[in-house]
């Protein structure tokens, strides 16, 4: 059964991680940005080697998001679409495992022992149609 | 008797063009050709380490692959004469005719299965991935790790480039003189686009992608090896490796990005800056420069520079106004404007921006706001200066020039302390 495991995290949490001088957040330390990487690269080739990794990839900042309505059938594009401090999906990692409760154990390895409130969703992927009970 | 592994692994990747090239020659079937190339591949490292590499590699796995594939064959012909009920209609001979009017080297083959990978009926894509695949003999893993896409998806990518090349019906050999040129520029065009995919990207968590930087440098040294005539191809080589001798010190220990100018220069790769000077030298002048010998002699102007202060700006303003006349983009007239401003300074480099500023073509990416703050600091005007690395900062996508632009930004809010 594949899993979805999805990180948030907003405009500010990234303008954070990218040492912007006048964010919402103090900036990150180059340390704390390169033990960052460290640990989601670790996780990672930890899921590559166990063969349970489908595919993991990060979005790029909200604010290069785009938002796109139809309006009389014509697309409406908005730029940015969030507010400063909305949390969005920031990144995720498809894991392909035997158990509900191993794709949680693996879940927990993403959440920062030291961010206090953080939190990351696990949600089953559909495997087929029949599922949707269609 | 055994051979390391890491042996047995570089000469089957310089093998594989040769082979692959060599089947598609005698039996066409590219695709069917690539599997059985790939059988024998995967015989060829379970068995050369233990028994030891056979005197004629290459035609010890032509003879195996070869072998594999008459089976491949067969077996499709027989799966099709199942399905379609109907007699055979082509007889194992037809695919058995060699070119008999001129002798083929083992190295003309890597060349043609480059130009065929090249093929203008495939997206770029799609000639880079099948180039990467078929005269790389990077896996199909690896060509997905290093663009960043799932390994089911480039798998697609090939498949399907590959069916368009037999869709198309070209057939195996060079292209005819009159297609030649073209060819040959989709060609380079595509081995540019796989060195700047492994040099753009800094380290980090993309270092796997420097494999590819590497490899485009040894697919155009292939190249150059067989045209040595052709001028572009010299360019293109000379601009390769003239860029790639930069890459030691383009990054910091973080790997932040460091610009060239704060580059410690004792760190680039002096051979590489010999061996592309010296490519430069010889090419240029021998004709009308195109433009990569144009940004290779650029690249040669900042590599022989001992610091950034001494190099040659003027000669480099002059060659950015020959390549504007070859080939006028907002990325040629903002490198332009930088070089501009080094020689009259940074007032004249502002006002080239200020007419650049209207196409939002180069406006959208982060590059032009970066190098208007670097003018507006350069001028002493700090809180523009400021302003302008906050917007290159918001537009960029790459966490490192991020970092380096809020860096920039910080600098210049809280002055150093005395």
């Amino acid at each position: 059964m594949k899993y979805m495991i999805m990180l948030y995290g907003s405009q500010q949490d990234y303008d954070a991680i990218a040492g912007r001088p006048d964010g919402g957040k103090p900036p990150m330390s180059p340390e704390q940005v390169a033990a960052m990487h460290a640990h989601m690269a670790e996780i990672h080739q930890k899921l590559v080697e166990s063969g349970e990794l489908v595919d993991g990839q990060g979005l790029t900042a909200p604010v290069h998001a785009r938002r796109v309505r139809l309006r009389s059938g014509t697309p409406v594009v908005t730029d940015g679409p969030y507010p400063e401090a909305e949390e969005v999906l920031a990144g995720y990692t498809i894991v392909d495992c035997a158990s509900f409760d191993r794709a949680t154990e693996i879940a927990a390895g993403f959440v920062d022992p030291d961010a206090t409130g953080q939190y990351v969703d696990v949600r089953p992927i559909v495997e087929n149609v029949d599922e949707l009970g269609l | 008797m055994s051979t390391p592994h890491r042996d047995v692994e570089g000469l089957l990747r310089q093998l594989t063009p040769q082979v692959l090239g060599a089947l598609v020659r005698r039996y066409g079937h590219f695709a069917t050709a690539e599997d059985a190339v790939q059988e024998a591949l995967v015989a060829a490292a379970l068995r050369w380490p233990v028994d030891g590499v056979p005197e004629q590699p290459r035609g010890w796995l032509v003879t195996v692959a070869g072998r594999r594939l008459t089976d491949l064959l067969r077996s499709e012909q027989a799966r099709r004469e199942r399905e379609a009920g109907v007699a055979r209609r082509a007889p194992a001979d037809a695919w058995l005719a060699p070119p008999a009017d001129q002798p083929v080297t083992a190295a003309d083959d890597s060349l043609v299965l480059l130009f065929l990978c090249c093929h203008p009926a495939l997206s770029p894509d799609a000639q880079i991935a099948l180039t990467l695949r078929a005269v790389g003999g990077l896996t199909t893993a690896e060509i997905a790790r290093a663009f960043l896409v799932p390994e089911a998806t480039m798998t697609r990518r090939i498949s399907r480039a590959k069916q368009r090349i037999r869709a198309s019906g070209v057939p195996f050999g060079l292209p005819p003189a009159g297609d030649r040129a073209a060819r040959l520029g989709a060609v380079l065009h595509v081995l540019y686009l796989i060195f700047n995919e492994g040099y753009a990207s800094t380290s980090g968590p993309h270092l796997h992608r420097s494999a590819l930087a590497a490899e485009a440098i040894r697919l155009t040294r292939l190249l150059h090896r067989h045209l040595p005539d052709e001028g572009e191809v010299t360019g293109l080589l000379a601009l390769m490796l003239l860029t790639d001798a930069r890459r030691p010190a383009r990054t910091g220990p973080a790997g932040e990005p460091v610009p060239m100018a704060e580059q410690d220069r004792s760190r680039w790769d002096a051979a590489a800056i010999r061996e592309g000077v010296a490519l430069v030298e010889a090419v240029l002048g021998r004709g009308p420069a195109g433009p990569y010998q144009i940004q290779a002699a650029i690249a040669a102007l900042h590599d022989e520079a001992p610091e950034a202060e001494t190099t040659d700006w003027p000669q480099i303003v002059a060659l950015y106004e020959l390549l504007l006349r070859l080939a006028d983009n907002p990325v040629v007239r903002l490198n332009h404007a930088v070089a501009v401003a080094m020689v009259e300074g940074p007032q004249v480099g502002l006002g080239l921006l200020a007419v650049l500023a209207t196409d939002v073509r180069v406006t959208e990416g982060h590059r032009f706001h970066a190098v208007r703050a670097h003018l507006l600091e350069r001028a002493g005007a700090k809180a523009e200066a400021r302003d302008a690395y906050l917007v290159a900062a918001r537009r960029s996508t790459s966490p490192p020039h991020q970092r380096y632009l809020h860096a920039r930004a910080t600098r210049l809010t809280d002055p150093p302390p005395e």
